[in-house]
This record gives structure tokens, sequence and C-alpha cells, in this order.
């Protein structure tokens, strides 16, 4: 059961007001830095979101600043965790859930593909085995 | 069993991007470089089973409960499924001589290389009569398994600082691990009870990097106790707007507002649960509308009552000198009057109030 099936609301919520902090712009300075690294030395860097003293108007800013790439990939893996590219391409912004669909984690990382998304070798030999199987089924 | 933990954990069908993507959120709740996800998933996946003994001295078995019913089957329960858990009286198997058996083959199977885990404080009073196990002192029991122990983690608020049977007058004698054992890295893992994902972030940490994570003044993991509950509360923002709940169910209440006039003792507790929180993330006890009562604290049961603000004179004995000073009378007076109207409300189930509820 999600919290959002209990039937209590918050009654005169607090306007949507602006609630940015000035944490988010140095940010952008941050990972411009690291994008720099990652064109010279191929060094890949993130930044843990949950760790800052961001507001979730905070967050809007940086996501809405950072726009949207062309790719994003999906994985579901105890939870659904969302990689997206930015307008930057480079940047991505990572989104951990779990199987609840809460975010458990938020980075945003440098890299021209996360690590994630890579398959590992020994993942790629077992695949193999198993392609392998299923050749030799078809003789 | 044996192999690296990633083997066993892909037998049990939780893939290798799973397992990196759990390292890279504990990784971000243990405070560590977003880099630290990946080594921790390396070294992880490659560690060895440690052999844990687990003994439970003088407890509620509220620890081992927590740890084992940490929303199945989540990875935290399936690590701590991998370890190689050779002595738990509550959850294993076998009983009596066996269970004794066991834990004496580990223990010289694995000299200085297990981990002992301890819930519960340890009696010293009657030469430690109050609690024994196969006919022998928790006392004993404890010095034997630590000899040859790696490490020590130390489960709960009653390991770490002795806890409820510690609380005044302390019938038993009841103290803490770290008071009897002085040559182990003793880690402190308080909380009535702790965080699940706490134990296993401090496993993590051990099989990561062969030891224990940094520690505070009070044995603690700083990644996890680093900060108070209540500067990582969401509702600190109300604390610094002064507006404040002033009973359970009036408009502050209703509106969220800071629990600190209703006794939160969050600015005062070193805890993970306003990050970390609880039944698999749900929510924790200050979003379900109840003040902190500061467990993961020494003494938090004697802090002067639940429900009286921080503000308020925290130490009972000193507000009983300070009325003997001011006139007993007085004092006794309206603590006789106080149990009076406790009564008459029980009689007539009146609504208790906050008054009520306090000593």
């Amino acid at each position: 059961m999600s919290l959002d099936a209990i039937p209590i609301h918050v009654i005169d919520s607090p306007p949507p007001e602006a609630g940015l902090t000035g944490n988010a712009p140095p940010l952008l300075h941050e990972l411009a830095e690291q994008v720099r690294r990652l064109l010279d030395s191929g060094e890949t860097s993130a930044i843990d979101l949950g760790a800052l003293p961001l507001t979730p108007a905070d967050l809007d800013w940086l996501r809405t600043g950072l726009g949207a790439g062309e790719i994003a990939v999906t994985l579901n893996a105890n939870g659904e965790s969302t990689l997206s590219e930015t307008a930057s391409p480079g940047i991505w912004w990572v989104t951990h859930r779990n199987e609840k669909g809460v975010v458990t984690a938020e980075f945003i990382e440098v890299a021209f593909v996360p690590e994630l998304v890579k398959a590992h070798p020994q993942d790629v030999k077992i695949g193999l085995e198993r392609l392998e199987l299923l050749i030799s089924d078809l003789s | 069993m044996e192999g690296p933990l990633i083997d066993t954990l892909v037998r049990q069908g939780v893939s290798r991007r799973t397992f990196m993507k759990y390292c890279a959120t504990l990784a971000s709740m243990m405070a560590l470089p977003p880099s630290a996800g990946l080594a921790m998933a390396e070294a992880m996946a490659s560690a060895r089973r440690p052999s844990v003994i687990w003994l439970p001295f003088q407890e509620c078995t509220g620890c081992t409960e927590s740890i084992t019913r940490s929303h199945s089957p989540t990875l935290e329960g399936m690590i701590f499924d991998v370890i190689s858990l050779d002595y738990q009286e509550t959850l294993m198997a076998a009983a009596g001589f066996q269970a004794e058996e066991a834990r004496h083959q580990a223990m010289k199977e694995n000299a200085g290389k297990y981990l002992l885990i301890v819930d519960g404080s340890i009696p010293l009073g009657q030469d430690g009569v109050f609690s024994c196990t196969a006919g022998r002192t928790n006392l004993e029991t404890l010095k034997e398994a630590a000899a040859g122990a790696a490490a020590i983690v130390a489960m709960g608020s009653c390991a770490s600082f002795g806890g409820i049977p510690r609380a005044n007058p302390n019938p038993t004698g009841a103290v803490s691990v770290s008071d009897i054992i002085k040559d182990k890295p003793i880690v402190n893992i308080p909380g009535c009870p702790p965080i699940p994902t706490v134990m296993t972030g401090v496993l993590a940490h051990y099989l990561t990097f062969g030891k224990l994570p940094e520690l505070d003044g009070k044995g603690r993991p700083k990644a996890f106790y680093g900060e108070t509950i209540h500067d990582r509360c969401y509702r600190r923002p109300f604390y610094d707007q002064g507006k404040f709940a002033k009973t359970f169910d009036d408009e502050g209440a209703r509106q969220g507002w800071c629990l600190f006039e209703l006794g939160c003792k969050g600015p005062v507790t070193y805890n993970a649960c306003a990050t970390v929180k609880w039944n698999g993330g749900t929510s924790w006890p200050v979003e379900s509308g109840h003040g902190c009562l500061g467990c993961s604290e020494p003494d938090f049961w004697d802090a002067g009552g639940f429900y009286k603000a921080l503000s308020m004179p925290a130490d009972p004995l000193k507000i009983a000198a300070t009325a003997a000073v001011v006139g007993a009378a007085v004092g006794v007076g309206v603590s006789f009057a106080n149990r009076a109207k406790k009564a008459s409300a029980k009689s007539a189930h009146e609504t208790t109030t906050l008054a009520d509820l306090e000593k």
C-alpha cells in the first residue's frame, strides 16, 4: 500500500512557491568541469543529488535547465531505474526507484555511457553459453 | 554454498545490475562518494561469505525481528541470507547441545576471522545469573566468543548502551558490550530496534573494505549516525518558522508542523530514520505524527518523559531536588493530583491529555 492510499490530506497546503535555495546553479559549473575532464582523460564522475541540500524546486530547476537528450534507458532491476541523457551529451540523469516506485537514489553521471548500462564480460559469457545451447538444440 | 557472493546472488535470481544498483544506493545512503558504489559492487561481488556468530543476551528479539522482517525479499535480506550465520538461537534449527556444538565448531574453524553480532545487554549483578544460556552466564559466553572474533557488532541499544534492561534502577546490573570487551573493534548500531539497512550497510562496508566503517564518539558508524533526526527532518522548516503542534489533534498537528513541543527528541538523537525511513522506506515515526523517542541514544528510557519538550528540565531527579527546595509538599501534591486525575480519567473514560501521559 502506498502512502497516497491513506485518506489524509493536508488542508490549505502551502502554495508551490519558488523554494529555490540557490544551491543548484553552482552544480552547473561543477558539471562543466567534469565534462571537460571526460573529454580530456575519459574520466567519469557522478554527483549524488541525495547528499546535497537541494529542494524539489532546486531539482526541477536543474532538470529543466539540463533538458532532455535523445537517449533514455530504463532498467528493470529491483524496481525501475531510468538513465536519461540530458541535452548535453555525456551528462546523464540517473534515478533509482525501488519496487514501490519510491526514489531511492538520484545521481547526475558524467560518462559516455553509464557503467550500469554496459554488460559485464562475465554476464556476456553466460549469455553466449545460453546462445550456444540454443544453437545446439537446432541440429 | 562457498564461492563469491555474486554467484550466490545470481543463483537466487539477482542480476549483476540489480546488485550494482543496490550498491550505488547503499553508497549514497552511507554518504560515500558516488564512485564508492562501483568499488563496493566489485569488492562485494567477489567477497567470500564471512562466518557470523550472533549471540542474543538480555533482549526482546526485536532487533532480530527488525532484520529478518526487512521486507523480504529485499537485497538486504538476501545478503543477510548469504552470510554464513553459524549461530543464532532464535533462527537456527539446531537446539541444545547441537546448537552449542555448532557455535564451538564455527569459532574453532574461523578463529580470528568471524564477525560477532551481539544483541541484548549483559547482566553483571549477582554474578550474572539473570541471563544464562546452556548453563553459562552471558558474561562468560561473550568473553569466550569475543576472544576469537575479528570484530564485534553491538546490535541495538541494549548491546550498545545497556538499553532498557539498564533503565533505572537497573535491577540486573546490565551493561553494554563495550563495557566488557576492550581489546576488539566494536561498532555500535543502536536503535530500539535499529534500521535493517544500517545493519546491512555496516556488513557491506566490512565486506568491501575489510574493516569497520568510521565511527563517532559513541562507537556508531558516522555514515548513518552522523546527523541528528532534527537536521534531516522534513518538518524542520516548521521548527525554523516557529510553527509547532501543541497537541496531537490540533490544527498544527494536522498541518504537519514541528513536534518539538510534544516531546520530540529529534534534536538530540543521531540516527538515519529521517532519510532511510522504515518498512521499506514507507514512513517513519515523525512522518506518522509522533515525535522521536530518541531510542538510539544512551539511556533514552530515563531521559525524562517521551512527551516532555526538550526545553523542559529533563532529569526527574533534578526536578525533585528543585521541588524539595521550593517546597516539597507542593511537588508531592502535584504528583498525587496527577495520579488521581489519571485514575479518574480511566474510570470515566475521559480523553487522556498530554499531561496524563507524562510521569
